[in-house]
């Protein structure tokens, strides 16, 4: 991908708003988005809505927020990775020379959600019985099995997302207090051996990214580095054996191998060379596994790495620099924006009291159940 | 005078039997592909494998034993469920002996749960509805882990 840019990011923050609609979060997001880029909304050519929970109509609805000015808007929904996944449809239209400038807009009320599903589900539907932290407490128990990991290995992932999330205004959940081992360990269990602060937590909120020609970036905002797009990939599964066909399934490892294979290879970097990296950290098991399966470190080298830190801010690679979906929040549609709002803001030195010093290129990962992947790689110019 | 048993019926038809005999364990509904020989459950029209994809199916039922892949206990309940026993209950991945990997809740308690163990498929009753059980699948351990 070589004609893409960031021209702007914008957030409301993800937390428990009730009296917050949708459309009051996104018009938030995205006019932050638009004042970041130094552009009106008539300058937006195009829009692609992230959205998971929609009625109908709901991507047209919101958009109306910004004004009517006839622009095409769709709708795009794929589980957690719905906001990457709009965010790749944009990337592709900038770069096949469709458009200029286009607005990549996500939200979600997963609290609506979930009041919603209690009255209508049934408790013993075969497709329930399996919730999404029952699913990767599975993956935890047979990772335990192969690797001998411990759930102070998993805890340890969950105390440095939340000790990132609280240098991170926009973050969900933000603790006064340094969060330890002990501490993560301690919490209420969710799905044994996941603890509920290495789950992430239910949340609303809206995320924003506009993305154009990198000379408008140039133009709109002079002396501000160029964050480029320079790899993006989405794929679903390839049948493999042990492929599961019913509940909340994400999997398996190869589609996450793949991607990180294209991703690299579109933008001729390996591992080696991302300071920062943004997964779907939805459960601490699942940021382990992405470790190894992104290539950041050997298979059955993650233990280890993470008894030395490699992955914290000041580490080998900042790994959930804003915090991730345990402590920034994953309200569903916004959630792989959000990711895009940290790396852009990292690479351009704007970040803040959690700045990765002299980032210059970062990988966004999100997984979608079903299931899908979705992988950015965003670098300074 | 002793109740006789209830008729029983499946929480959702189309993915396992429901024996006559109560001692009889259920199995899994499933699908055979004709032209590679792959396993699925549950049941689909088309083989899932990119080299085959071949129209060429036909249904099958399998287990009711498999090798257990992965478990969990799940410490809140089920969404919408207000049945206390629903707190706590297991969740596991099985492999069964054709091939395809099951993912259904889990009989008893946590302790009683080791990777690699072979485990039985059972039926469980959910509720009554109009003089019969509605039951669900799940699997029990049947021996120690080989």
């Amino acid at each position: 991908m070589k004609n893409v840019a960031v021209l702007g990011v914008g957030m409301s923050r993800f937390g428990m708003w009730p009296d917050k609609s949708n459309a009051d979060m996104g018009r938030e997001a995205g006019m932050a988005a638009l004042k970041d880029a130094g552009l009106s909304f008539r300058d937006v050519d195009a829009s692609f809505v992230g959205h998971i929970f929609a009625p109908v109509m709901s991507g047209v609805r919101v958009m109306k927020e910004f004004g009517l000015t006839g622009i095409p808007v769709q709708r795009i929904e794929n589980a957690s990775a719905t906001g990457s996944a709009a965010f790749a449809e944009a990337c592709w239209a900038v770069e096949s020379g469709r458009y200029d400038a286009v607005m990549v807009l996500g939200f979600d009320k997963m609290t609506a959600m979930i009041a919603d599903s209690a009255a209508a589900t049934d408790p013993a539907n075969l497709e329930d019985a399996i919730l999404p932290a029952g699913f990767f407490a599975l993956w935890a128990t047979r990772r335990m099995h192969e690797r001998g990991t411990k759930a102070e290995h998993l805890a340890a992932i969950g105390a440095k997302n939340f000790n990132n999330g609280a240098l991170n205004p926009m973050a969900q959940r933000q603790s006064k207090d340094k969060v330890t081992v002990e501490k993560v360990l301690a919490s209420r269990m969710v799905a044994w051996p996941l603890t509920a602060m290495m789950s992430c937590p239910i949340g609303d909120g809206a995320a924003c990214a506009i993305v154009g020609r990198p000379e408008l970036a140039r133009k709109l905002n002079p002396g501000r580095p160029v964050v480029k797009v320079t790899a993006s990939h989405l794929g679903s599964e390839k049948y493999a054996r042990g492929h599961l066909f019913m509940g909340p399934v994400v999997g398996p490892a190869q589609m996450t191998i793949d991607g990180a294979k294209s991703v690299y290879d579109q933008a001729g970097i390996g591992p080696k060379d991302l300071d920062l990296v943004q997964v779907h950290d939805a459960f601490a098991i699942e940021e382990l596994e992405y470790y190894e399966l992104l290539g950041l470190c050997a298979p059955g080298e993650a233990e280890a790495c993470i008894e030395r830190g490699d992955f914290e801010l000041g580490g080998r690679v900042a790994v959930s620099s804003d915090g991730g979906l345990i402590s920034r929040g994953h309200p569903g549609g916004p959630t792989g924006l959000a990711q895009l709002w940290e790396t852009t803001l990292q690479l351009r030195g704007e970040a803040g009291a959690r700045q990765r010093k002299n980032a210059r290129t970062g990988l966004c990962h999100m997984m979608g159940g079903g299931s899908v992947c979705v992988i950015h790689v965003l670098q300074r110019d | 005078m002793a109740d006789a048993p209830k008729p029983r019926v499946p929480v959702k038809a189309g993915y396992f039997t429901v024996p006559e005999n109560p001692s009889e364990p259920p199995r899994l509904l499933g699908t055979k592909c004709l032209e590679c020989g792959e396993h699925y459950f549950p049941r689909r029209a088309i083989c899932a494998r990119a080299e085959c994809l071949s129209e060429r199916t036909t249904d099958v039922e399998m287990g009711p034993r498999g090798t257990l892949y992965s478990y969990t206990f799940v410490h809140f309940p089920l969404f919408g469920s207000m049945r206390v026993e629903h707190v706590g209950y297991g969740v596991g991945q099985v492999d069964l002996p054709e091939g395809p990997r099951v993912q259904l809740p889990l009989a008893g308690k946590q302790e009683e749960y080791r990777v690699g163990m072979t485990l039985e498929a059972e039926l469980e009753p959910l509720r009554e509805d109009g003089g019969r059980d509605v039951v669900i699948v799940r699997f029990r351990p049947i021996g120690a882990a080989s």
